[in-house]
């Protein structure tokens, strides 16, 4: 019985080592562990056995079928892991991934003027905003701009048949937020679209995007303005980024200044960039304000703010190197995705 | 403006500033330059030389050895490599030693084994004039060994941009002025704006009447007689010459480099062709004017001229007359100096679209005060220039406006203004003085100054702040952050809820657009939503007429020039606003979103099979996961000519905005492959849904149960009507039905065409316990039945 039972072992053990698949080692349990198997039918043999001898025999019947069990269950184990190996195998991980629903992308100019927003937001900045069909009042008058200025002319700002125009600058949203104001302070931001009558050209759009700032309040002085203008421009550009002030004429402001910002070419030396106009709001914009509104809220004996406008086309040109300004409307997606996020 | 370097040292040395210091000092002083250009040599090194002989280089083809007169007694050998010059020419050498503009520096060498001891110069290598391929041949009277700089003064030459707030500095005298007082560097003085020494005399009616004294408050004249037109000397060409002016004859030149030289515009009329006095008037309407550039214009009333007794001889300031102009035979000449009122010079030269240097000054302002010193100045050069005789009196109609007075300063609002408490009254002063104004008085924090004339833009205090912030410039005044707490604002809102849609659209594979707001005629057809845009009464092209009605005009442009490159997968929106006509006269405007959609549901990659293109539907659900309201799709009654499938979008009453499928026949027309969709959303509509923080919803705690139907129903029954059906139930343990499958088949196989077969997943659910199964069967049922009585549909059980 004894040999018998080492026999069956040796068997059982080479059977599993022959078993390729869960099957094959189900076949291997049911022929010898299995209510007819080879092993459940020598231990039913077992009441044959003399009693001297049944401890031994007892054993060695536990010590096979332990040993199959666990033959068993290695094997599967064994199975198992191959299986998944195999389930793996061929991949090549390198190829490209799938591509889902594809990426799309913010146009770079909404994505310039969002960070400038939000670096004028940090500095408690709010939205405001304003027709782009305007009164020449709101666009020109109200600004200080003479009835006979020459940007008021046919031939650089476009008219409707009814006398209105298509805003020159996004100027206008400071008179329309003054016009409206309950207090002071005024501490807004204008994101939006004006109009030039100019040729379409590599530097030249007739619909461009500009981004205008205003803060009116008690006792604010060019250093305000400096601080302010240069703070955003740092974040922008980055801390070290030199900043000068230029003194320049508008209308609206005074003084009033033109900003650069001294910025790096790939392989060129760097150079100052005209970047935004500026200024001190001029004392006859807040009468101007106050006749409209009929009372003295913007009294110019002690009222004073900055004003502040940029091209966020020019800005999205100069921080990405883009060269025709014409790319900005044409939206060719193999310039779009290049700024994909 | 061109600036000459040497003609504005005429008034102060600049010797000790280098070109790109005087460049700054200008740009810092508000005057921006636009361009520098260098012109002729500084050094004396290069000479006028003159060709003896010349041969054949014996080792290049393309070169010549020549021998020149260099001036010094012996023949100098030169290889050149030009070819237009012959025996006995005069040309420009420079010696070695010599630095020509750029930096190159001449040596004595080989060239190809042959010894050339200089080089014979083009005229751009001299930095004068454009490359002609070969040397500058000079006039034969040039004398040899001459340094070409005393026959061509080295110049630089300034391009400024002059704000319009300064025409004072519209003229080398004012710039002179402007930089003498930056520098403090004191100015020659030889030449004065204001001075003059003539005797004035009320003119007699006869001679000058000013009958538009509001337009013309001062009116000048003076009578040369005996003058003798012609060429100007070199002198008077070159300065004309070096700001880009052409010479004409010596009278013009004169009045030109006047007004270049102090501001003051002049004319010249030849007195014999004059009929009768001067009269200073405005036009009568549609008199006409044959002006000095041969043009003919129709005048109006508006329009100040100058005539004499029978016509006009001069649009005032503007322009003179051809009838009238000092021509090579004019022997007697009047010489008018006058002060017109800017905006009616400005409006005539806008209106006729006629500008001229002078009428560029008088638009700006001129000094009122250099009326009689210009006229003065440019008698005495017309004197000794062309000779004649001068009347003694200057005949004067009018007198000089006052145009700036006195001007008080509060000290301490413009230390506030500037931000720069610590600025004392006396620097204050001492700017202003050095600017040419006069203290009148001055108390601890308040002076009170005279304003020069020819400040014209010096009239508030605020003004004065201005004159000491640009001359103190920003780096003096401190930076200084305040951060304001703002409350937000409607348009914050917008802004944010705008940004939301645009990444959750990029996030989807969309790309944004952003398309010009003024679109032609002919896009308006593409527009979707109905309103008519607003047209622009002057458009600079066809391409650019109307302001938009609709965006997807513009993505549908966006989409054709995309295929053009060969993309046929588009997903495109523009967020932005869109301007409408309103009825009753007026305009509207609003912001919207708007979306196309064409081609294949996923980009093509390896893993094989082409996706399937995108159907109207595929849109729909974009829209349906952007809204995140359960959307109503709505066919309209009629398209527009461009589309198909035109349907509004609605949640409950409102109109969210339209969608359609772009008709095929223009779809064809930008060549597009696959069928196109668009959307168009209100803005304002889309964010009334989505206002508050989000409310939650307690999860369920039971398991709901679903049960699915099957049913054949007409094939033109909208799903919408069965979507009513469903959401209109009641019953308390129905929580919501879902469709899943459609099917139809219209070869009429399978199923009558006119019938299709719709599934329906239904779920039902209790709030407090586990469903049981009859309790499920009999909600359904009831739901059955009832469907079957609303509906024309068949149930399959």
């Amino acid at each position: 019985m004894l040999s018998e039972l080492d026999s069956l072992k040796t068997a059982a053990l080479a059977a599993l080592e022959a078993a390729q698949d869960e099957s094959a080692l189900e076949a291997v349990r049911v022929n010898f562990l299995g209510k007819k198997g080879s092993v459940t039918a020598l231990s039913q043999g077992m009441k044959d056995v003399p009693v001297e001898q049944k401890k031994e025999v007892g054993a060695k019947l536990n010590e096979v079928r332990t040993a199959i069990t666990e033959g068993i269950d290695t094997k599967k184990l064994a199975l198992q892991a191959a299986q998944d190996a195999k389930a793996v195998e061929g991949i090549d991980i390198t190829l490209p991934g799938r591509p889902g629903a594809g990426v799309g992308a913010l146009h770079p100019l909404t994505q310039i003027r969002d960070l400038a927003i939000r670096t004028l937001r940090r500095m408690g900045f709010a939205l405001a905003e304003g027709p782009e069909i305007e009164t020449e009042w709101h666009c020109f008058d109200a600004l200080n701009t003479p009835a006979d200025h020459p940007a008021r002319n046919e031939k650089d700002t476009f008219y409707l048949p009814d006398g209105r125009l298509l805003r020159t600058h996004t100027s206008s949203v400071q008179v329309r937020t003054m016009e409206a104001a309950k207090t002071l302070p005024i501490r807004i931001i204008a994101p939006g679209a004006a109009y030039r009558r100019d040729e379409i050209d590599a530097t030249h759009l007739s619909v461009f995007n500009q981004l205008e700032g205003l803060y009116v309040n008690h006792d604010v002085s060019l250093g305000d303005l400096k601080g302010t203008l240069e703070y955003f421009f740092r974040e922008i550009f980055g801390v070290g980024t030199a900043v000068r002030f230029r003194p320049h004429f508008f209308p609206f402001t005074e003084p009033s200044f033109e900003i650069d910002v001294k910025l790096e070419a790939k392989g060129k030396d760097a150079r100052w960039i005209e970047i935004a106009g500026c200024g001190m709001v001029d004392p006859a914009v807040f009468a101007e304000i106050n006749k409209a509104r009929g009372d003295n809220l913007f009294d110019p004996e002690t009222t004073t703010g900055f004003a502040f406008g940029l091209g966020l086309d020019r800005l999205a040109m100069i921080m990405h190197g883009i060269t025709d300004i014409r790319h900005l409307i044409e939206n060719d997606v193999r310039f779009l995705q290049q700024f994909a996020a | 403006m061109q600036v000459s370097l040497s003609w504005l040292s005429t008034h102060l040395d600049l010797s000790s500033y280098t070109v790109p210091q005087l460049s700054d000092l200008l740009t810092f002083a508000g005057v921006e330059v636009e361009g520098i250009e260098e012109r002729g040599v500084a050094t004396d090194k290069v000479v006028v030389a003159q060709i003896q002989s010349f041969e054949q280089h014996p080792n290049a083809d393309k070169l010549s050895v020549c021998q020149v007169d260099d001036g010094s007694g012996a023949l100098r050998q030169i290889v050149c490599g030009a070819k237009n010059f012959k025996a006995g020419d005069k040309v420009p050498l420079a010696l070695p030693g010599a630095v020509l503009p750029g930096g190159f520096a001449i040596k004595e060498g080989k060239l190809r084994g042959v010894d050339s001891l200089g080089m014979l110069c083009s005229g751009k290598e001299l930095g004068i004039g454009e490359d002609t391929g070969g040397l500058l041949i000079m006039a034969a009277d040039s004398p040899v060994g001459t340094p070409f700089n005393k026959l061509n003064p080295a110049d630089v030459l300034f391009d400024l941009e002059i704000t319009p707030n300064r025409p004072d500095l519209l003229s080398h005298l004012g710039l002179a002025r402007e930089l003498a007082a930056l520098t403090g560097l004191p100015l020659k003085g030889e030449r004065h704006h204001a001075s003059t020494s003539t005797k004035a005399k009320a003119a007699a009616e006869e001679q000058i009447v000013i009958k538009a004294a509001e337009a013309c408050p001062l009116y000048t004249a003076r009578i040369i007689k005996g003058v003798k037109v012609g060429p100007s000397p070199e002198w008077l060409r070159r300065r004309l010459e070096s700001i880009g002016l052409r010479p004409i004859n010596s009278i013009v030149d004169i009045t030109n480099y006047v007004m270049m030289e102090m501001g003051q515009s002049l004319h010249c009329f030849d007195l014999n062709k004059l009929k009768g006095g001067i009269v200073v008037r405005m036009a009568a309407e549609g008199e006409k004017f044959l002006a000095l550039d041969g043009q003919t214009y129709d005048l109006l009333a508006d329009d100040l001229v100058i005539a004499d007794s029978e016509r006009p001889v001069a649009i005032a300031g503007v322009m003179g007359g051809e009838e009238t102009g000092v021509t090579e035979g004019t022997v007697n000449v009047l010489l008018e100096s006058a002060y017109f009122a800017p905006s009616g010079i400005r409006r005539t030269s806008r209106r006729l679209g006629l500008s001229s240097d002078s009428s560029y000054r008088f638009e700006r302002g001129i000094d009122p005060q250099q009326v009689q010193g210009g006229s003065e100045f440019a008698m005495k050069l017309i004197l000794t220039i062309a000779g004649g005789t001068a009347e003694e009196v200057v005949q004067v109609a009018g007198e000089a406006p006052k145009l700036v007075g006195e001007v008080t300063l509060d000290e301490n609002r413009a230390r506030k203004l500037l931000g720069t408490p610590d600025m004392t009254g006396d620097e204050i002063h001492a700017i202003l003085e050095k600017l040419g104004l006069t203290k009148k008085s001055a108390s601890k924090h308040e002076s009170h100054w005279g304003i020069p004339s020819y400040r014209l833009d010096l009239q508030r205090p605020v003004d004065l702040m201005e004159e000491i912030a640009r001359v103190i410039g920003l780096d003096r005044v401190p930076s200084r952050q305040v951060a304001v707490a703002s409350p937000v604002e409607a348009a914050d809102r917008t802004y944010d809820f705008a940004m939301n849609l645009r990444q959750s659209l990029a996030a989807r594979g969309f790309f944004e657009a952003q398309t010009l707001r003024l679109i032609a005629d002919a896009q308006l057809a593409d527009s979707l939503g109905g309103g008519q845009g607003v047209a622009v009464k002057n458009p600079l092209s066809e391409d650019h007429t109307t302001l938009r009605p609709s965006i997807v005009p513009g993505l549908v442009a966006t989409a054709a020039l995309n295929i053009r490159q060969g993309l046929h997968r588009l997903r495109f929106f523009e967020l932005g606003r869109v301007f409408l006509t309103l009825p009753k006269g007026g305009s509207r405007e609003e912001e919207r979103l708007a979306v196309l959609l064409s081609g294949p549901v996923s980009p093509t990659s390896w893993h094989g099979r082409e996706p399937q293109a995108a159907d109207i539907h595929e849109l729909v659900g974009q829209i349906q996961n952007l809204t995140r309201t359960p959307l109503e799709v709505r066919p309209v009654k009629e398209n527009s000519a461009n589309y198909l499938l035109t349907s509004e979008l609605r949640a409950g009453n409102r109109i969210l905005g339209w969608i359609a499928q772009l008709h095929p026949a223009r779809a064809r027309e930008i060549n597009a492959r696959h069928p196109v969709y668009v959307a168009e959303l209100l803005l304002s509509a889309l964010r009334q849904g989505s206002t508050g923080p989000t409310k939650f919803e307690e999860l369920p705690r039971f398991p709901g149960m679903t049960r699915d139907v099957a049913m054949e129903v007409p094939a033109d029954l909208p799903h919408a009507k069965v979507a009513a059906f469903f959401a209109s139930q009641k019953h308390p343990l129905f929580v919501g039905a879902e469709v899943f499958d459609v099917f139809a088949d219209p070869s009429g196989t399978k199923m009558a065409k006119d019938r299709k077969s719709i599934a329906w997943t239904l779920t039902y659910r209790s709030s407090d316990k586990t469903l049981e199964t009859a309790e499920v069967d009999a909600a359904h049922t009831a739901i059955l039945t009832a469907l079957e009585k609303t509906l024309p549909a068949t149930v399959r059980r």
